[in-house]
């Protein structure tokens, strides 16, 4: 699977949060991810549909990634949906080129996540405030993805960091980002893949196949316990 | 102390030495994993326990 990441901010060299989450992935492969920064390959705005139209094409799960100003996205995004997203290409007649493809958001948001509901201080949830997406999805033929909110970036302590570094990196690269099973199996890998070398100490390779025969023999044992459950009901 | 206690005790020993902070997310989200996984685990057995112990399941 390919991801597409389309950054829109007016800054994003002085934006911590965007800054964490570019940090987060700067590992992976150009074969995996595409980090696609709008405002700096566009400066004068005057966006190449045609190279924008060429880039979805490749990928299999785009992602727009914006501060959420005003219940929205910054400006350039939305020229770009109007400039790229167009008749015969995304919709109408032979427009499927999008047809298949996964859509996700991941926005920061400045306020905390109890604040988005019916009696909360903005009133709305971010379901809710995010319908022009999950519209855009739906014409496209795109599958919507649940969003990655980032709220409160600054407040978050190092423990709540450290998640969030995981769950983007998971949300980037992992065909259920939602459930504990793929998480599992991408923990797996992970696990077998990290370096030793900034582990110091004894039986560091020991604990690591430990920990991964525990995650399987847990999986063994639920998914055990789910089939009897499941032949019981039968 | 169980197996599961004793690795997570390994694990956050590991993330105390890892001089590298990805893999620290990486350990810290492993912790996480076989917290959750012995939660459900708890939870799949209650609710084989209450399957089986239901009496309108007795057939009498």
């Amino acid at each position: 699977m390919r991801t597409l990441i389309i950054i829109s901010h007016p800054d994003v060299d002085e934006s911590s949060s965007q800054q964490f989450l570019l940090q987060s992935i700067s590992h992976l492969s150009s074969d995996q991810v595409t980090v696609h920064l709008l405002e700096k390959t566009y400066p004068d705005g005057v966006i190449d549909f045609e190279k924008e139209q060429a880039l979805l094409r490749l990928h299999d799960r785009i992602l727009f990634q914006f501060p959420f100003y005003w219940y929205s996205s910054p400006p350039m995004l939305k020229k770009w949906q109007d400039e790229v997203l167009t008749d015969h290409f995304a919709f109408g007649y032979r427009g499927n080129k999008l047809e298949g493809k996964e859509l996700g958001l991941v926005l920061s948001i400045g306020l905390a996540e109890k604040d988005y509901q019916a009696g909360g201080q903005e009133g709305f949830s971010i379901s809710e405030l995010t319908r022009p997406y999950q519209a855009v999805a739906k014409k496209t033929g795109m599958t919507y993805l649940k969003p990655l909110a980032v709220f409160q970036f600054p407040y978050k302590n190092e423990a709540e960091k450290m998640r969030l570094l995981i769950d983007y990196q998971q949300y980037v690269t992992l065909s259920k980002p939602d459930s504990l099973k793929y998480r599992e199996e991408w923990l797996v890998k992970a696990l077998a893949e990290t370096s030793e070398e900034t582990l110091p100490g004894e039986n560091v390779a020991f604990v690591i196949d430990q920990v991964i025969e525990r995650v399987e023999d847990n999986r063994m044992e639920l998914d055990e316990l789910r089939m009897h459950i499941d032949n019981y009901h039968d | 102390m169980n197996e599961q206690e004793w690795i997570i005790q390994e694990l956050e020993r590991l993330f105390e030495t890892s001089q590298d902070y990805k893999q620290k997310a990486l350990l810290q989200e492993a912790i996480d994993i076989l917290k959750e996984q012995d939660l459900r685990k708890e939870q799949l057995q209650g609710e084989l326990d209450g399957t089986l112990w239901s009496p309108g399941n007795w057939g009498v």
